[in-house]
């Protein structure tokens, strides 16, 4: 037994002498001699050693502060790595109160001559910048920073904040060799910790508790005619939540190119506050279901008052509506009323910024004002209308439940059976249709009593993009035709969008760009203002270069401007979802009239491709009927979201679909 | 007596609007100012007050009828400010379509924030700007400011067709100098416009009105080349406090010299010893200066910090030297001061970096966003990019190529040029061997050199990671399909500028298969076209700023089985824009190799509007004609 206890002892040792040192200052040779990470070969540097505490300090005079401190060592390989030198610390501030960030303390390390030598970060490389009312930003820069360099900081916020602890970040576009966090919570806070569900990486963490005792001296003074002062000596025990957290190797978030909020994938640790309990006061809850939330946003938000305030519209909305008894006619003159009459100021928020009284005298608001004024202008004239709370994609999706999970909000008009959502913010949204910004995970839907329920912000009718090529050849090759485009739902929205309001020959420019060389005439489009019916647009073309004759065979490519040539996935593998913007149905169809004097001598071949058990769909199909030849492409999408899994599947079936409208038909004279 | 005190009542009403007021009503805008445009400006007018050397007062008032989202950037109701200028007032009125006033903004509902970019560490620069909601379009904004500030070096110029799409109604000028400062003024482009001017020794007044909203055209003049202008400095003036007198560039150089530049070299002892050891073995100046630049890129790092007399003040170089960072004034300093540690002159050269834009070499003020060094030795002009840790030696690049620049010496300013990369530098030439399978897929091994400019355009790609490199490859050749890397490897020889890309990939259907025949694209990799959109109405000249050369040599080898049934033609086009050669052939005697040799060479050069649709055609006959193809026929 003594011999396991000395080996045990002994291999510990080992350990020991071989560990790195992570004190602060106790940089050694070796990490600043490190020309590549032994793992990560590719980083452009690496997080040696992070710590991260958290913990509250009392003092009788201020009270609590939360404080944040951070130490982190961090390797710099290249010169791709220098931005790693340059840290921001952002803070917050309202009016009064603000957070501090203090106590910065920073050394680079360098081999200048075979020795280790180090370099102080002096005041005149830290700088403080407000950079609007409620953010402050504290700059810091590494001195004398060059390839191989290994720098080392750490520094301290302190916070008024007490309510928010914020993320601690477990992962970084760089490699962690080792991270360690420890967060101490006293028991005044009912906090839960939460790992973020979209990174793969979960680790163990240690939670304990620890009893803590805090003794402070209370002066008391008593008024009278003479005044005695009394100090006293008290204390106040209470137990702390422990939070330990130790990691060694932790993997670079890898940075993909067509991933927006890389940080959303990132693994971190979020803090939800549930309850507050101090000495001497009751137990203060704060929403712990999905329930709960939307009921408090109801109550205490003041949505409730707003979607119920009448009395500044009254007259207006009558006089709308006047004449008008078929329901549908009438949501569809409030929508249009509303859309019309206030402009989004393009903040948004479910709370109502300005109140809906005044965004309508002011005919401005944010996105609370503008649809909670719908929902009471709905209301008003009998229709069963809600507000629907919502996430942002830019917001992403809550992890648990809290009233910072929503962050914007629509209208809902329900009916015996289906529910239309409703956004007057976007003056291109038809009723049902929402902007991308809003079609975001579920929305939460609040009725009149205050009970409340999921509702899906996905669109639940496929959209349509509908492409007729009619055309014909002349002996010079050059191929004359009439393109007719029908486009619905949110492909209608999408282009309204984009092109409505520019003027005819700039989009002309942006319509001939990419179809080669091509002369377009005689454009129209019809219904582009008409919001929520379809766009149909025609034109006429002449297209040259795209019919070659080699050894008396004549080569087209039917598809000509209409196909996809080129695979729009390019990364070879991924790690994140991908996400579409809507459920569509594309459809191509190509009528060539063969000239007489011609004759085909071979079609390509007709294909269907699936995908993932019907999530999409890709059907390709040539025939040829006298001398009419048809081709007809149609692909359809119904998922909006692919896992990362799904990523090969995905681009081999665009694979397919680039190589089927690559195919040419071949002629020859007859 | 009623009737005169009617009238007078009457009078009182018209004149003030007739004087300071105006029709903001939309139908009140020409017709001609319509046409292209997404605002006008209804009326601006600067004032400038010089109070004194170092004191200026400058009242703007600036009206701008907006028609839809894309004028809306034009409103311009903003004004910088910073520790040594100040905002004394700001105010806007909103107007609706019919000219009628609907809001008014003061003061302090003006938004604040600071100027810091993300590459930016430090700057004091901030702004304060007008954030309003625009319900309805056409709206008319008016905007009043009055700043103050100590630095009289930079005098606004007036510049009133500031941008394209955007026509001016009225637009005013007024300098006013009552202490008669001696000042200088330069008019550019102002011939045929409606122009009133009346100039004295204490002061300018311009007053223009109706010029059309001018379309941006691809390829075509930067506006401020052809935009009317006039350019105004003092001679005797003042920056953040520090007093200057400079009439020409020669004493503007000078002033920089003496006031910015001077006595901030110094370098520590121990630096100057290591470089004296380095640079002990180099033989020549320009080895010394390549030691030494290589030093500099390998100690330092670039980061914007805007600080001192305005942001126009080098940090002192052992400052440098101690914190290995710096913004581009700091970094160049140093290099400066090393160089000049191992005896070897250089002078720093205050440049426009970015699209090609000259210091004007007739008119002298504060002018350039960015400085470089020039180093004169007795073979060549060297010129340092002091900001890269990456650039090869005596490379500028896109960046800062070709131009007029001012040098500083300590004699003065002198205006000199930057190098031009010529057509036959900026070359890029590949070799690539492809085997061809029976099924049109294929093996190919690629090596491309790449010289002067595409050198930068390219060499960065060498620190991207892998899977990046993949999508750069596969994205600009998108025509290969199903395209797979066997080998990415990279040769950046930086001592001759050449980048060498070395790559083995394979993809699938290059050729398309036609029955027993398959037809094979000769021309591998695309030639490098121009999309130019069609423009029957070309107004401006066509500019190409820089020249490329173009090499391709493509060697096929045919699938086993098969043999060639024919080729392409060859084909010249030769004309002022450049040239395009391409040679199909078959190699040896059993037939199984196809030789595709290509030179495509598009000229720098400036043409006349006119030019444009022959130029258009010169690029539709290139991408036509690189469609080509062989045909490969199965025994």
């Amino acid at each position: 037994m003594k011999h396991f206890y000395i080996l045990i002892v002994s291999l510990f040792s080992v350990c020991l002498l071989q560990a790195q040192d992570y004190k602060f200052g106790k940089v050694s040779k070796e990490e600043v001699l490190e020309k590549e990470h032994p793992k990560y070969k590719e980083a452009n540097a690496a997080v040696l050693f992070r710590k991260h505490l958290v913990y509250y300090d009392i003092r009788k005079n201020t009270g609590l502060t939360l404080v944040t401190v951070v130490h982190e060592r961090i390797k710099i390989y290249n010169k791709e790595g220098l931005d790693w030198a340059n840290k921001t610390i952002t803070g917050y501030q309202n009016g009064s109160e603000s957070e501090e960030v203090s106590a910065i303390k920073g050394y680079t390390y360098n081999i200048v001559d075979g020795k280790l030598v180090e370099e102080k970060l002096k005041r005149n490389g830290v700088f403080k910048e407000e950079t609007n009312k409620y953010k402050l930003k504290t700059k810091f820069t590494m001195p004398a920073v060059s390839e191989g360099s290994v720098i080392e900081y750490t520094y301290t916020i302190r916070s008024p904040f007490v309510t928010s602890i914020d993320d601690v970040p477990l992962q970084f576009e760089i490699p962690v060799n080792r991270l360690e966090a420890e967060i101490k919570i006293p028991e005044f806070f009912g906090f839960r910790m939460h790992y973020n569900p979209k990174s793969p990486i979960v680790f163990p963490i240690d939670k304990t508790k620890e009893s803590f005792t805090y003794n402070y001296s209370q002066k008391t003074r008593t008024t009278g005619r003479t005044v005695q002062t009394d100090y006293k000596q008290r204390s106040l025990d209470y137990l702390l939540d422990f939070y330990k957290f130790q990691k060694d190797d932790i993997p670079p978030l890898k940075k993909e190119v067509y991933v927006d909020y890389l940080q959303n994938y990132a693994a971190y640790l979020r803090w939800e506050l549930q309850y507050t309990k101090f000495p001497n006061s009751p137990i203060e809850s704060f929403a712990s279901t999905w329930e709960d939330v939307a009921k408090s946003i109801y109550n205490d938000a003041g949505l409730k008052q707003e979607v119920n305030r009448t009395g500044f519209f009254d007259e207006d909305l009558d006089e709308l509506l006047a004449g008008y008894k078929d329901n549908a006619e009438k949501l569809a003159k409030i929508f249009m009323y509303v859309k019309s009459k206030i402009a989004w100021n393009d903040f948004v928020g479910f709370q109502a910024e300005s109140g809906t009284r005044t965004a309508y005298k002011d005919e401005k608001g944010n996105t609370g004002d503008i649809n909670l004024l719908l929902v009471s202008m709905l209301r008003y004239a009998g229709f069963n209308a809600n507000p629907v709370l919502v996430s942002t994609k830019s917001h992403g999706i809550p992890i648990f439940p809290t009233r910072n999970g929503f962050n914007y909000v629509i209208a809902a008009v329900e009916n015996e059976d289906n529910i239309l959502l409703l956004d007057a913010t976007d003056k291109n949204a038809a009723i049902g249709e929402l902007p991308a910004r809003a079609m975001n995970w579920q929305g939460r839907i609040i009725r009149e009593d205050g009970t409340s329920g999921w509702v899906s912000l996905m669109p639940n009718a496929k959209s349509q993009n509908t492409t007729m090529l009619n055309m014909q050849f002349d002996d010079n090759m050059v191929l004359k035709g009439k393109s007719v485009r029908d486009l619905s739902g949110l492909h209608a929205k999408e282009f309204r969008d984009r092109y409505v309001g520019l003027a005819e020959k700039d989009y002309l420019k942006i319509l001939e760009e990419d179809k080669g060389n091509i002369v377009v005439s005689g454009l129209d489009i019809s219904k582009e203002e008409a919001i929520g019916e379809n766009i149909r647009q025609t034109y006429n073309f002449e297209l040259r270069d795209e019919m070659e004759e080699i050894n008396g065979k004549i080569y087209l490519k039917p598809m000509v401007f209409a196909g996809l040539h080129e695979n729009p996935f390019k990364g070879e593998d991924r790690n994140y979802p991908i996400f579409f913007d809507f459920p569509t149905s594309n459809d191509k169809i190509i009528n060539i009239l063969i000239p007489d004097g011609y004759k085909v001598e071979s079609l390509p071949e007709s294909a269907i491709v699936n995908l993932k058990e019907g999530a999409g769909v890709f059907k390709f199909v040539a025939t040829l009927n006298g001398k009419f030849l048809r081709v007809e492409s149609s692909l359809d999408m119904n998922d909006m979201v692919y896992i990362a899994q799904d990523y090969k599947a995905l681009k081999n079936f665009y694979a397919e679909m680039v190589n089927k409208h690559s195919e040419a038909i071949v002629l020859s004279k007859s | 007596m009623r009737k005169i005190l009617l009238f007078l009542f009457v009078v009182i009403q018209i004149v003030p609007s007739l004087i300071f007021g105006q029709d903001y009503a939309i139908s009140s805008i020409e017709p001609n100012l319509l046409s292209n445009a997404n605002s006008v400006v209804r009326n601006q007018s600067i004032e400038i007050s010089v109070l004194s050397k170092d004191k200026m007062r400058v009242k703007t008032k600036r009206v701008v009828t907006v028609f839809n989202e894309y004028g809306e950037q034009h409103i311009g109701a903003y004004d910088f400010y910073d520790d040594h200028s100040k905002i004394k007032s700001q105010e806007a009125i909103v107007y609706n379509s019919k000219g009628k006033e609907i809001e008014k903004i003061k003061k302090r509902d003006f938004q604040d924030r600071s100027l810091i970019g993300s590459n930016t560490l430090y700057s004091d620069n901030r702004l304060s700007y007008l954030s309003y909601t625009i319900k309805d379009y056409p709206i008319t904004i008016a905007y009043e400011s009055e700043i103050e500030t100590n630095s009289t070096i930079f005098i606004q110029s007036w510049n009133p067709l500031e941008n394209y799409n955007l026509s001016v109604e009225k637009s005013s000028y007024k300098l006013i100098n009552p202490n008669a400062i001696p000042f200088r003024f330069e008019e550019r482009n102002l011939e045929g416009l409606e122009l009133k001017k009346q100039n004295t020794g204490a002061g300018l007044n311009y007053e223009v009105r109706n010029i059309s909203a001018v379309k941006s055209e691809v390829f075509s003049p930067n506006l401020s080349t052809y935009a009317p202008r006039v350019l105004v400095a003092l001679n005797e003036f003042a920056l953040v406090g520090v007093e200057g007198k400079a009439s020409n560039w020669k004493e503007l150089g000078k002033w920089q010299y003496e006031y910015l530049l001077k006595e901030k070299m110094e370098l520590p002892r121990e630096t100057i010893l290591k470089l004296n050891e380095l640079t002990s073995n180099a033989v020549s100046n320009r080895e010394k200066a390549e030691i030494i630049y290589n030093y500099v890129q390998e100690n330092t790092r670039y980061i914007s910090v805007q600080l001192g007399i305005g942001g126009w003040e080098p940090m002192l170089a052992k400052e440098v030297d101690e914190l290995g960072y710096g913004d581009c004034k700091a970094l160049t300093n140093y290099t400066k001061a090393l160089l000049e540690s191992q005896g070897i002159p250089s002078y720093y050269t205050v440049v426009y970096g970015g699209d090609k834009n000259n210091i004007d070499p007739e008119f002298a003020s504060m002018q350039g966003n960015h400085v470089i060094l020039n180093l004169p030795l007795a073979e060549e002009d060297i010129w340092l990019e002091c900001t890269s840790q990456t650039n090869p030696f005596n490379y500028l690049g896109d960046f800062t190529d070709d131009r007029k620049v001012l040098k500083i010496t300590e004699d003065g300013g002198e205006i000199i040029s930057t190098p031009n990369y010529a057509t036959a530098a900026n070359l890029r030439e590949s070799f690539v061997e492809i085997q061809l399978d029976e099924s049109g897929g294929f093996l190919a091994e690629i090596t491309r050199k790449n010289h002067g400019i595409p050198y930068g355009d390219i060499y960065s790609i060498e620190s991207l990671k892998n899977d990046h490199q993949k999508i750069y490859y596969r994205e600009n050749w998108g025509h290969l399909r199903e395209l797979q890397f066997d080998k990415i490897a990279f040769e950046n020889d930086r001592d001759s500028i050449v980048f060498t890309e070395k790559l083995k990939i394979k993809g699938a259907k290059l050729a398309m298969q036609a029955g027993n025949r398959l037809l094979v694209p000769v021309n591998f990799l695309k030639a490098k076209t121009f999309n130019l959109p069609r423009n029957e109405s070309r107004k401006h000249p066509l500019v190409i700023e820089r020249g490329k050369t173009y090499k391709d040599h493509f060697q096929f080898t045919l699938p086993a089985g098969f043999k060639v049934e024919s080729i392409p033609e060859p084909i010249t086009i030769e004309n002022e824009y450049g040239k395009l050669i391409m040679e199909t052939s078959i190699v040896e005697e059993d037939e199984t190799k196809l030789d595709v040799k290509r030179i495509l060479i598009l000229e720098e050069g400036n043409w006349k509007s006119s030019a444009y649709n022959s130029y258009r055609e010169f690029m539709n006959q290139i991408k036509s004609y690189t469609n080509q193809k062989a045909v490969l026929v199965s025994n």
